[in-house]
């Protein structure tokens, strides 16, 4: 496994021959008097129109950025394209006059935002739209497109659940709006709903990746990616009626482009390690508090099972055990190909990549992705006919030990036994600990396979009327295995290969969706009209299957079903989700300057009872541009907006209003087991979210500067919730709708700037901050539930609420609390009153973009105030057989000490072990978790590769996670959870283009 | 001719329209129903799946719910909150609180306990509804299903009210009722329990259904109604029912060798659960067994071990030893395979015979019939190859039938602990042996999150 990683190097060496070879080749015959080769800095721009200044003589670069003009020495070049600065250069006697673009960051109001249903721009857009293209996207070594808006999108809080491959995200566009169903956003790929609820299953993924929640976006390769677009206002989501509560991400593949067939290649290979380890005891330091524990509790003769002091265990080892089990450096390498081309009629795409990594993880485990993604354009003669297709394809491996180790790394003593014994098999120092390395002889592995395909076809039946279908299907599937040998336990237990164990599971989900479509469009006057009607019909179809087999003659034979002798179903689910709505668009623009936009759909779900099947969604959005009329000599651009209307939420589980009995794996005397699957509820309905936002957007100095703020106020209400209730029902909770009401209201801002665009020089700069708020205005019926200690009317959901740690009394040297309630007892129910937020304050992200002459610098600082659960949430009693941070050794010792920890404890001091587990629960393990983090970094040299038409070369190291600045001690402050956190990767690459 | 081709057009687009906008297709929106699922109502009118959801209560006892062999059972965790057990495990553990007697109010465990009981109590209760609602199934089934649906919630309540006091009582399935129940005193419970497999009993047979004594029928019912009655003191009536099965000698005779009492053919067993999976033998067996010292999880304490008399048969047979040399543990061995034998060989027992000599010895002693009891313990012993007990006072038999409990029915569903429970003895057998031991640890803490949720359930146990 190790040697392949090492052939990979010469990869990028081969194309450097390659490219010397191609230098030698470019012809030179023919040429007229100017030519030369015209790049936006990173890669050849095609269509650039190249106009000979005061004639009517022009032309166009080609696809690779090539021109050829005749042009006499004293006149000037002018060079335009959309989106980029005009530039007019002298010919000057020269013959070669090769051109760097500069794109115009601020004149984005030609560049076409997908909006969904239909497109706009910048500048006539009423609603809120967020944006991350292909070249922010192509200058991260990312896996999943999730982590390409980390940090660069106002109003979207991006947090990866864990850093082993394969795993989820948690995305919130501004904030959380349901209290318990679902806060995702909804997902669109080519105008495909992508359903991103995962098909991984806690039977076999649960150990590893958090909540076995496998992104299902990580079929998606975010090479092939051309933009995200991020809907977060009423005005930009309530087209998407039920499902556009919590924002919608439209995810926009790349497509063929008119012109001479292009090759992309890029090759990169990369390391990857955790960047932030927890700081722990040593053995000294450990059996130092072990010992004092001890002698703290009385205690004087060390127990038969305190094996890490009684000497059972060798008191000399040390071992750092983060290191030993998750300190590995990840293998990274991948491979782009893309090819590109076509006429004025048809245009195609087609790229595929490969993608390999290792993990962090003692043991050998993997993670690889193949994927292709293509697209087909094509057009009638007459303009009228028009099909587009694009499709992506992709197969996934993931080979993970079943269970994470970060919490076993923090907890082992340091001075716990080795992993293996002289013979190689795993160490079990006559059953005195648990080998946390036996999990990695228990092997989760996952392959799927996913599809997505869409088609477009449109046919214009009068000049300003058009039909449309937007038909797509897709499907994933996803197989995963966890093998359990009984080499796993303890030998003590006496098993045998008749105890292994293998899981199977197997998830499918194939969906489609056609959506008919009318267009019609006019200008009458001064008045521009717009309006779309559609219809929506969408299924999607879940199954799930598990199958364990038990008992193998031999652990030979562990992958095989056929060879346990018992097998038995541990699930069998099938379930199915019908959509159907109308939805229409009404936009009204007078003279460029006043726009109105009018967006409502209504929705059908199969999710809810036979009452409440349908539910209506709408909202207004307006935009007035008034720098059309009025000259301001330093506003170049401004425009006021805003919006207000209703959305919806339907993230709930399928036949949640049916009263039935599942099937379950309580087989007894023959029967199957019957069990009863819910309390019944049929009258529960949508969420709604009353969206309101306001904005202003501007650009000054001749759209040097650019600088926007919007205001939002988002209120849900009508939650659907999993309201619990007393077990005495027979069941926790029972699914229905609570009068409670939840706002999410903030600031965004938005500033951009061309700090400096000189011919050799450029440096864009932006910096973006979101001022989040979220509040709980109303919870019927709060103190008499369960959520009584979990929220507080007038607070933000994101609350917890402890105990108030007071300190560690002087005398006793035990922690103490607050008393709230003044009644001498600390309890649970009356005195966890503190209260601390855990959702960020305020975020944002700073990039800045800069070229020198063939160098770039591309970088992103991401930076967020918050707070965090610290070092010590998860821990036992600081002395009981468990390691601990280094930081517990400001301890009490004797009375007087003033100290942040408490006196140790084995545990059998009831007081100090009552202390500790409240002190876990309270203000003590509340830190400030802010952070500043080298989010992105790329350097990058571009090499043409001959003077003309050839070939250009970009060479670039690439890194994500570089560096973090933060006081937070408990380990990784954007993720601290015991699991793997976002690692650090860096990558070297070249890419070519031929 | 343009204008009409224009017409013409603008007829298709109308024609377009209105199929979008009419067709609101509420058809489209009708979807399968679920695999997997089953209306509720239609559970109850075919006699296949009826029976299915009595038998999911059996399959959850064994599996789940209290008298689970898994750890989270009754049979291990009040076996180690008393002093039959040694907990192992490492500290921390949410078992740890029990072996430690420092149970809180919103400790797992308890809730688990809870939750899983009063989510069979559920079951049944949907059941019994069920059936009172059925128009298609026959009489005698009705019956039969009834039967054993009163007597698992029967069972399940006798083991939440000796846990947790005074507890609510619900019989009807309605989460609009069912969340607001106030507490029933331990009188009315144990009231009520009666009431029920008094009902249960009429409704079953005196036959077993099946040949190994898996379902519940008349002697089921009386079996757990005699330890009802005893624990009540209701002692004549405790020794009619225990009599009622000892008499039964055709049915139920005490197995001569220990050696084969825990085997599934047993003569001794009154109802066992037969195991989930065919070749699959108990869940006691996988929780108690090691091979290798210390321990993995629990093992006998060794003052039960010194307890036990020179030549109890019982000390051979149903308790194991591991050794390293210097150290030696000791565990359950009554169920003896812990893996798939191909054909199952053991079946978890939760009703025995003998537990009604002693049941029947004690209520003997209670109504001055010495000689009556020392009879029963006697049977016992002798079986277990030991003498008649050397004793002829109340206190003196008293004493030797709680010893004769412990070592015949040891680490079976928390006997000890509900002995030295309702016998008051709790309070002095634990205090010198457990550092946390409060008197108010009797009962356990009804879980917090109940409490909020239903304020009716108010004052928590004292103690927490």
């Amino acid at each position: 496994m190790k040697n392949n990683y090492r052939h990979y190097y010469v990869l990028p060496l081969s194309f450097a021959l390659l490219w010397a070879l191609s230098t030698t080749l470019t012809s030179q015959n023919g040429s007229p008097p100017i030519s030369g080769i015209i790049t936006d800095a990173n890669e050849p721009l095609g269509g650039v129109n190249i106009l000979v200044k005061n004639t009517s003589r022009g032309t166009q670069s080609d696809m690779d950025g090539h021109y050829e003009i005749a042009a006499n020495n004293t006149d000037t070049l002018v060079f335009s394209y959309l989106g980029y600065k005009m530039q007019e250069i002298a010919v000057d006697n020269k013959t070669i006059l090769n051109v760097i673009m500069f794109p115009d960051a601020t004149t984005l109001d030609q560049v076409v935002i997908n909006a969904g249903y239909y497109n706009t721009t910048d500048k006539k857009r009423t609603g809120s739209i967020g944006r991350v293209t292909a070249a922010e996207i192509d200058k991260q070594p990312i896996n999943n497109p999730l982590e390409a808006m980390q940090g660069r999108v106002t109003g979207v809080d991006v947090v990866q659940n864990s850093g082993v491959p394969g795993g989820g995200f948690k995305v919130r566009i501004r904030g959380q709006n349901s209290l318990m169903a679902g806060n995702e956003p909804l997902y669109i790929i080519d105008g495909v709903p992508y359903d991103i609820k995962t098909l991984g299953s806690s039977n076999t993924a649960g150990g590893i990746i958090p909540g076995a929640d496998i992104s299902v976006l990580n079929a998606i390769n975010p090479e092939s990616i051309e933009s995200i677009e991020i809907l977060k206002d009423a005005d930009a989501t309530a087209i998407y009626g039920s499902r556009g509560a919590n924002g919608v991400v439209l995810i926009t593949t790349k497509r063929g482009k008119e012109g001479k067939t292009k090759i992309t290649v890029s090759s990169s290979t990369g390391i990857a390690q955790i960047n932030r380890m927890a700081k722990l005891l040593n053995t000294a330091q450990y059996l130092e508090m072990r010992r004092e524990a001890f002698a703290n509790d009385g205690i004087t003769e060390y127990p038969a099972t305190a094996y890490d002091v009684n000497g059972t265990w060798d008191l000399n080892r040390n071992t750092d055990w983060q290191k030993e089990l998750t300190g590995r450096t990840v293998n990274a390498r991948k491979i782009f190909a893309q090819a590109s081309g076509g006429n004025a009629d048809t245009q195609f795409l087609l790229g595929g990549q490969y993608q390999e990594e290792t993990t962090v993880f003692a043991g050998n485990f993997a993670y690889d992705r193949l994927s292709v993604n293509t697209n087909l354009n094509h057009q009638g003669k007459d303009e009228r006919f028009k099909i587009v297709f694009s499709a992506g394809y992709s197969l996934e491996g993931n080979n993970l030990p079943s269970i994470d180790f970060t919490s076993d790394a923090l907890r082992l003593a340091p001075n716990a036994p080795a992993l293996y014994d002289e013979n190689g098999n795993l160490n079990w120092e006559d059953s005195t600990w648990a080998n946390p390395l036996a999990a990695v002889e228990s092997k989760y592995s996952q392959d799927s396979k996913n599809l997505i395909s869409n088609t477009i076809i449109s046919y214009s039946l009068l000049d300003n009327f058009e039909i449309k279908i937007n038909a797509g299907y897709g499907f994933t599937h996803l197989r995963s295995q966890t093998t359990t040998p009984h080499t796993i336990y303890d030998p003590a237990f006496g098993l045998d290969s008749g105890f292994s164990s293998l899981i199977t599971t197997d998830a499918r989900r194939t969906y489609w969706i056609t959506e008919p479509q009318v267009r019609w469009h006019k200008k009458i006057g001064e008045n521009v009209w717009d309006i779309l009607l559609g219809t929506s019909f969408q299924e999607t179809a879940n199954e799930q299957n598990g199958v364990m087999g038990m008992g193998f003659s031999t652990n030979n034979f562990i992958n095989n079903l056929s060879a346990a002798t018992t097998l038995f179903i541990l699930g069998e689910k099938k379930t199915e989700y019908k959509y159907h709505s109308i939805f229409g668009r009404i936009n009204y623009a007078y003279r460029n300057q006043l726009f109105l936009n009018v967006t409502g759909r209504r929705d059908g779900s199969s999710r809810f009872g036979p009452n409440n099947k349908y539910g209506n969604f709408g909202a207004v959005g307006a935009a007035w541009i008034f720098t059309e009329r009025n000259n301001y000599s330093w506003i170049s651009f401004g425009k006021l907006r805003g919006s207000y209307g209703i959305t919806g939420n339907d993230q709930i589980g399928d036949y949640q209003y049916l009263q039935t009995y599942t099937i379950q794996d309580y087989p007894y005397e023959g029967s199957i087991g019957l069990v009863p699957s819910r309390l019944y509820n049929p009258n529960f309905k949508w969420e709604k979210i009353l969206k309101r936002e306001a904005a202003v957007e501007m650009d000054f100095f001749d759209k040097n500067i650019s600088f926007s703020v919007a205001y939002y106020n988002n209120t849900s209400s009508n939650q659907l919730v999993n309201y619990a209730l007393p077990g005495t029902t027979g069941f926790t909770s029972i699914q229905s709708n609570l009068g409670a009401e939840v706002e999410n209201s903030g600031l965004e801002f938005n500033l951009e700037g061309v700090l400096a665009h000189r011919k050799n020089f450029s440096w864009d700069s932006s910096i973006n901050l979101s001022l989040p708020r979220n509040k709980l205005l109303a919870f019927p019926g709060l103190e008499n539930s369960t959520y009584a200690n979990r929220y507080v009317v007038g607070k933000p959901l994101t609350i917890v609420k402890l105990y108030e740690l007071e300190g560690v009394n002087p005398e006793t040297g035990i922690f103490e609390f607050k008393d709230f309630n003044g009644d001498g007892v600390i309890s649970s129910d009356k005195d966890r009153q503190y209260i601390a937020d855990l959702s960020p304050q305020y975020f944002g992200g700073l990039s800045n973009s800069i070229t020198y002459k063939a160098w770039s610098l591309d970088f992103l600082l991401q930076f967020a105030k918050k707070k965090g659960y610290n070092q010590y949430r998860y821990t036992d009693p600081a002395g009981t057989l468990s390691n601990q941070p280094v930081s517990v050794l400001d301890r009490w010792q004797q009375p007087g000490d003033i100290a942040a920890m408490q006196r140790f404890t084995t545990g059998e001091d009831y007081e100090a072990y009552l202390a500790y587990s409240r002190f876990t629960q309270s203000s003590g393990t509340i830190s400030d978790a802010s952070f500043i983090r080298l989010r992105s970094l790329e350097v990058a040299y571009r090499l043409l590769l001959g003077n003309e038409g050839g070939a250009s070369c970009r060479l670039y190291l690439q890194g994500i996670n570089l560096l973090t600045y933060s006081r937070f001690e408990g380990g990784d402050p954007e993720q601290a959870k015991g699991f793997i956190p976002p690692l650090r990767r860096i990558t070297f690459g070249a890419q070519f283009h031929l | 001719m343009k204008k009409t081709r224009q017409h013409r057009i603008k007829k298709y687009i109308y024609l377009l329209l209105c199929t979008l906008l009419i067709c609101s297709c509420e058809d489209f929106l009708e979807v399968d129903g679920p695999l997997g699922q089953i209306e509720s109502s239609e559970v109850y009118e075919d006699e296949t799946t009826a029976t299915a959801a009595v038998m999911t209560l059996y399959g959850k006892l064994r599996d789940e719910v209290l008298l689970t062999g898994r750890p989270e059972g009754v049979g291990t965790l009040m076996g180690i909150y008393a002093d039959e057990l040694d907990f192992y495990g490492f500290g921390g553990e949410p078992m740890d609180s029990f072996y430690q007697h420092q149970v809180y109010s919103d400790d797992l465990i308890v809730e688990n306990l809870w939750n899983g009981s009063y989510s069979l109590i559920y079951m049944t209760n949907a059941t019994l509804a069920g059936l009172e609602n059925s128009k298609t199934l026959s009489n005698g089934t009705k019956a039969q299903l009834r039967g054993e649906a009163m007597f698992i919630r029967s069972l399940a309540y006798f083991y939440l009210v000796n846990l947790f006091g005074d507890i609510p009582y619900p019989t009807g399935t309605k989460y609009e009722t069912n969340r607001n129940l106030p507490k029933v005193p331990v009188s009315k419970v144990y009231e009520m329990i009666i009431t029920d497999l008094k009902e249960a009993k009429s409704l079953l047979g005196t036959n077993y259904l099946l040949d190994e004594r898996t379902r519940a029928n008349q002697m089921v019912v009386a079996a757990l109604l005699a330890r009802v009655y005893l624990y009540t003191k209701q002692w004549s009536l405790a020794e009619t029912e225990a009599g009622t099965l000892i008499n039964n000698v055709f049915v139920f005779r005490l197995e001569p060798e220990v050696s084969q009492e825990f085997l599934k053919e047993s003569t001794s067993t009154i109802l066992q659960l037969r195991p989930k999976y065919d070749g699959g033998n108990t869940l006691e067996a996988s929780t108690f067994l090691f091979t290798s010292g210390p321990p993995p999880l629990v093992a006998l304490n060794p003052e039960f071990i010194e307890g036990m008399e020179e030549g109890d048969n019982r000390k051979n047979q149903w308790i194991g030893a591991v050794t390293d040399g210097t150290e030696t543990w000791y565990f359950p061995y009554k169920y003896k395979y812990n893996s798939n034998t191909g054909t199952s060989i053991e079946y978890s027992i939760i009703l025995r015979i003998s537990e009604q000599f002693l049941i029947r010895a004690e209520a003997r002693v209670k109504q001055g019939n010495l000689s009556g009891a020392l009879e029963d313990i006697n049977v016992i012993r002798n079986r277990a190859g030991l003498m008649d007990v050397d004793a002829n006072s109340e206190s003196g038999i008293i004493e030797a039938i709680i010893n004769e409990r412990f070592h015949e029915l040891f680490t079976e569903f928390g006997h000890r602990w509900f002995d030295i429970k309702r016998l008051d003895l709790a309070n002095e057998i634990l205090a010198p042996i457990k550092s946390g031991w409060k008197t108010t640890d009797i009962l356990l803490p009804i879980p917090e999150a109940e409490l909020m949720m239903n304020p009716n359930l108010n004052p928590q146990n004292s103690g927490y």
